[in-house]
């Protein structure tokens, strides 16, 4: 299994931050955080991010607006969505603005981890 | 993992894909890419779909959380299959996003359907309700209105603080999305974290400021009331919650009613009251019972004190005997909270039915454990107020026509009193006098008290005292107490038993453990000092009896479990609508006109739809670029048969010459597809089982009615058995005389990709022979623990998310089954060979196999 690819967590709640952070980092990947979209685009801005796992509510912005303009920015980043408020319509809308996956909170790590993992693996699959 | 794509395509395809600039679309790698992917997305919608449909009928509790959550990740699901078929298609297949759209649009209007929110006035007084009032004030107040207005009953005094107020209440604190987002997050199946969330979401609710308007208007009525009852009134205020009390559903004991409230705390109260709706017990309770916590809405009854002299308990019947033809009350000195809170002693009583109410039973003082008030030792019920209390209990039950529960006081001047009535939950007859139960009698560990709920159980002790010993309570164990207070009522989806040293079957607590069908014993003195924690017991309730470690004898006698508890349920009906649209499948044969994208009228046909056309798509992918047929091998090995095997991507060995025509079995190097053949060839097949006389004559006959059965009829993909494989990936099209089986897998180090699935359909025999073989391979898939779907003689069977050794294994049970199912039907025409079949494959099969059944 590839350990060593970079996370970045968008979310603005910090004990899931801090959590997922030293758990992901324990299993050997590499992890920075935002905690809201502005922050995220700087983030992604570096180059750093091979997946991003992104939170639909921000406080200063919408995720799956995030997610839009993320992927309008840069095409090839890899988006998770992850949400504590299970929409039909966010879903379906996040699909379409090209998020690789999207899951439900609570998410167990393992879970969160093979997702994680499987975007990461296609998007390296060329055209 | 996927290595050199473009050097596999082009010998693939023996054509070079970049100097062909006419050929539109995209590349065999995105296509394959998007392939997995859809597969993927195939094995996340079908193993959703089962759950759902599992939780559906196992009665399992789920709340709105669960619908919601998996609707949205089945149809994320199912929208990435029909891109994913869009792209390696090519643009194909544009119109199953209408289909799509359609049913998610639909979908979503049964998610979004909220009870109409209720408008009127935020109080409503005591003599302008009824039972028509019960979206205003809840259905406890809307029958207590009831039973004064209408069946001209004494109630007490007040009014009700409505439902609109409540939503008023929280829609001016703009709380909801964050209650709502607080109860998503939590694991229910954690206490602590239960308790942390209830407590939080309260304190939220009793923080936020009431509205000017509302405060005004509580406080006008109070001050009313003060006008005939004097000024230092105090009420008891009653919450109400809308859908309480309904059916079957009691909600006994999950919400707050406080007594004796003053006019300084008149406000706080009224907002605990609110608050109290996300109380742990309340949470549990509405999962277990299929209530959306947005359906239920608090509605605050404030009702004058009454000065009460006795108080007590009325059952129109046993609440432990349907079958009983007496009246049960049970009464104590002072207030009825005190009955149903489950720590003093009752006097019991038992009357007729029929007027004139003789008495039947009477004991005083019935538990002893706790003495009554010392100023009211040695006061009892009179033998008239008992005929009185008894008339009235027939009365209510033919007013609201089934049998009722009331509660009741009698006042300083010999009134009688109605403080509520609701539906009585009623449980099956007890088996006391079984002769086998008696037979072992002798053999218990503690006996005494009274049946609270029916029901024989067995587990480990956990004696509960405090709300720190509460969050330690495991799953599965029989909950022991001192006294059975409503508390307790949260550990009774997790508890097996419970057993008490005080109290009766009126305390909230029995209610609700006769509600969830979980056996109670109370009133069984010294049960905490004679168990220790972990102890394994049988507890049978219905005997009052408690056997030490399990005894199988004594819960072979257990009564059936209680029928599913969700069914009548608000959020049971909603899923059971929303499934409608998910799981039917009207999809079923690819060769059929029907087989289109407008003819998809479930999730579940979209999902058959795409994976059958992204299945043909990746056959034909080369065709429309040129493919040279060529590139599909012919296996070569001792079988009868014969098999071609194409290469997705890297199934071949890399020593292995595409240039061949043939391939041998040592160059195949695809996982599932090497597990399928080893199980196909590890038993030689006996040829075709002798046909008797009539098997064949059923032959004939189906051949020359059936077009689908005639091997002349057949469609390019079944034309010959092909693999498709890459090394983790398999799909095999075997259509063996009359037989036609899918056999599909894919192996990863990632659980949420694997899976086995096998469909099998068709064979030349009548009905009656196909169902038998139907239902012998069901039978032995299931014991290598397959989910298996059947529909006539086809079935669907399918294993997910399971690591890649524990799928090999199956995968080699399929490919025994390939070869040695496919014609017994012929023979099958009594239940002894189908016996015969079902030892030899089983013994077959523990040899291939070994130690893998379920």
């Amino acid at each position: 299994m590839e350990k060593n690819i970079n996370i970045l967590l968008v979310d603005d709640e910090a004990d899931f931050l801090e959590t997922t952070t030293k758990r992901m980092k324990r299993r050997g990947y590499s992890v920075k955080t935002a905690t809201n979209c502005a922050d995220a685009f700087q983030e992604i801005a570096t180059g750093w991010p091979e997946v991003v796992v992104l939170d639909v509510m921000l406080p200063d912005k919408d995720g799956i607006l995030c997610l839009k303009e993320i992927k309008q920015a840069w095409p090839t980043t890899v988006v998770i969505l992850l949400t504590g408020h299970a929409s039909m319509q966010a879903g379906l809308k996040s699909v379409e603005y090209g998020a690789h996956d999207y899951c439900l909170k609570p998410v167990e790590l393992d879970q969160l981890i093979e997702k994680i993992e499987i975007a990461h693996r296609e998007s390296r699959v060329k055209s | 993992m996927i290595k050199d794509i473009f050097h596999k395509f082009s010998e693939w395809f023996r054509f070079d894909l970049q100097r062909d600039s006419s050929v539109p679309g995209i590349s065999f790698a995105q296509c394959y890419k998007g392939f997995r992917a859809l597969l993927t997305a195939n094995n996340n919608a079908l193993e959703l779909m089962a759950e759902m449909e599992q939780t559906l009928t196992a009665g399992r509790p789920f709340g709105m959380a669960f619908v919601r959550g998996n609707c949205t990740a089945l149809s994320v699901n199912v929208y990435k299959m029909i891109l994913s078929l869009q792209e390696i298609s090519n643009g194909k297949y544009m119109s199953l996003s209408d289909s799509f759209k359609q049913i998610t649009d639909e979908l979503e209007t049964i998610l979004l359907h909220k009870p109409v929110s209720p408008t009127g006035a935020f109080i409503l007084p005591m003599d302008q309700i009824d039972r028509q009032s019960i979206d205003l004030v809840g259905e406890k107040m809307a029958n207590l209105g009831e039973i004064r207005n209408k069946v001209g009953l004494k109630t007490p005094e007040g009014f009700v603080i409505t439902s609109t107020a409540s939503e008023h209440y929280m829609i001016a604190s703009n709380l909801q999305d964050e209650i709502n987002r607080r109860l998503k997050t939590m694991d229910d199946d954690n206490l602590e974290e239960l308790y942390k969330t209830s407590s939080s979401i309260q304190q939220l609710i009793i923080n936020a400021t009431l509205p000017e308007e509302l405060e005004i208007q509580i406080m006008l009525q109070y001050r009313k009331l003060q006008e005939t009852a004097g000024h230092d009134l105090l009420v008891s205020m009653r919450s109400s919650a809308l859908g309480e009390d309904s059916g079957n559903v009691s909600f006994a004991g999950q919400y707050r009613t406080q007594l004796n409230v003053g006019e300084d705390f008149l406000i706080q109260t009224y907002k605990e009251i609110v608050a109290g709706k996300y109380r742990s017990q309340a949470i549990v309770y509405r999962l277990q019972r299929g209530f959306r916590h947005q359906d239920v809405i608090m509605c605050v009854g404030c009702l004058v004190m009454v000065d009460a002299v006795m108080s007590g308990v009325t059952y129109s019947r046993s609440p432990t005997n349907r079958r009983s033809e007496w009246i049960e009350i049970n009464a104590v000195a002072g207030l009825a909270s005190q009955v149903v809170a489950g720590n003093v002693s009752t006097d019991y009583f038992r009357i007729s039915r029929e007027a004139p109410y003789h008495i039947l039973l009477k004991k005083t003082n019935v538990l002893g454990t706790i003495n009554a008030a010392a100023d009211s030792a040695g006061l009892t019920l009179s033998d008239s107020q008992a005929n009185e209390l008894a008339e009235i209990a027939i009365r209510l039950e033919q007013h609201f026509g089934e049998p009722q529960d009331i509660e009741w006081s009698i006042d300083r001047n010999g009134a009688i009193i109605i403080l509520q009535s609701r539906p009585l939950g009623l449980t099956t007859a007890p088996t006391i006098g079984d002769p086998a139960v008696a037979l072992k009698e002798n053999t218990y560990l503690l006996t005494g008290g009274v049946t609270a709920s029916n029901g024989i159980a067995s587990g480990p002790v956990a004696i509960v005292r405090s709300n720190v010993d509460m969050l330690h309570f495991p799953k599965g164990a029989i909950l022991v107490v001192v006294h059975p207070f409503p508390e307790w009522a949260t550990l009774l989806n997790r508890a097996v038993a419970v057993v008490s040293e005080t109290g009766q079957v009126a305390t909230h607590l029995a209610t609700v453990a006769r509600e969830f069908g979980v056996p109670a014993v109370f009133g069984m003195a010294g049960a905490t000092k004679r168990l220790t924690n972990g102890e394994t017991i049988t507890v049978d309730a219905t005997a009052c009896r408690i056997y030490a470690g399990r005894r199988q004898d004594i819960l072979d006698h257990a009564a059936e479990p209680l029928p599913n508890l969700m069914i009548d349920s608000p959020i049971y009906k909603l899923l059971k609508k929303a499934m409608a649209l998910i799981t039917p499948l009207n999809l079923t044969d690819p060769a059929s006109l029907y087989f289109n994208p407008a003819a998809c009228k479930t999730l579940h046909d979209l999902t058959r739809f795409c994976h059958e056309k992204a299945v043909v798509e990746m056959f034909s992918f080369g065709s429309r670029y040129g493919f040279d047929e060529k590139s599909a091998k012919q296996l070569i090995g001792e079988m009868p048969f014969q098999w071609w095997v194409i290469d997705l991507d890297d199934g071949f060995s890399p020593d292995f010459n595409k240039k061949e025509k043939y391939i041998p079995i040592s160059s195949i190097v695809s996982l599932p597809m090497l597990a399928i053949w080893e199980g196909m060839t590890a038993i030689p097949w006996e040829g075709p089982p002798p046909v008797s006389l009539s098997g064949f004559g059923s032959i004939i006959f189906q051949s020359t009615r059936n077009r689908n059965i005639d091997p002349a009829v057949r469609s390019t993909l079944t034309a010959k058995n092909y693999f498709l494989v890459s090394k983790n990936f398999c799909n095999v099209n075997v259509r063996l005389g009359y037989h036609f089986s899918l056999v599909e897998a894919h192996m990863s180090e990632f659980l949420t990709e694997n899976y086995v699935s096998f469909q099998f359909r068709g064979g030349a025999a009548d009905e009656w022979r196909k169902l038998l073989r139907v239902n012998l391979i069901k039978d032995i898939l299931s014991n290598f623990g397959f989910r298996i779907d059947q529909k006539a003689d086809g079935l669907t069977a399918r294993i997910e998310k399971r690591p890649a050794a524990f799928l090999l294994e199956r995968l080699k049970v399929i490919g025994y089954l390939l070869m040695h199912t496919r014609q017994i039907d012929m023979v099958m025409g009594d239940q002894g060979m189908v016996e015969h079949y079902r030892e030899k494959i089983m013994n077959d099969l523990r040899g291939i196999a070994p130690g893998k059944e379920e």
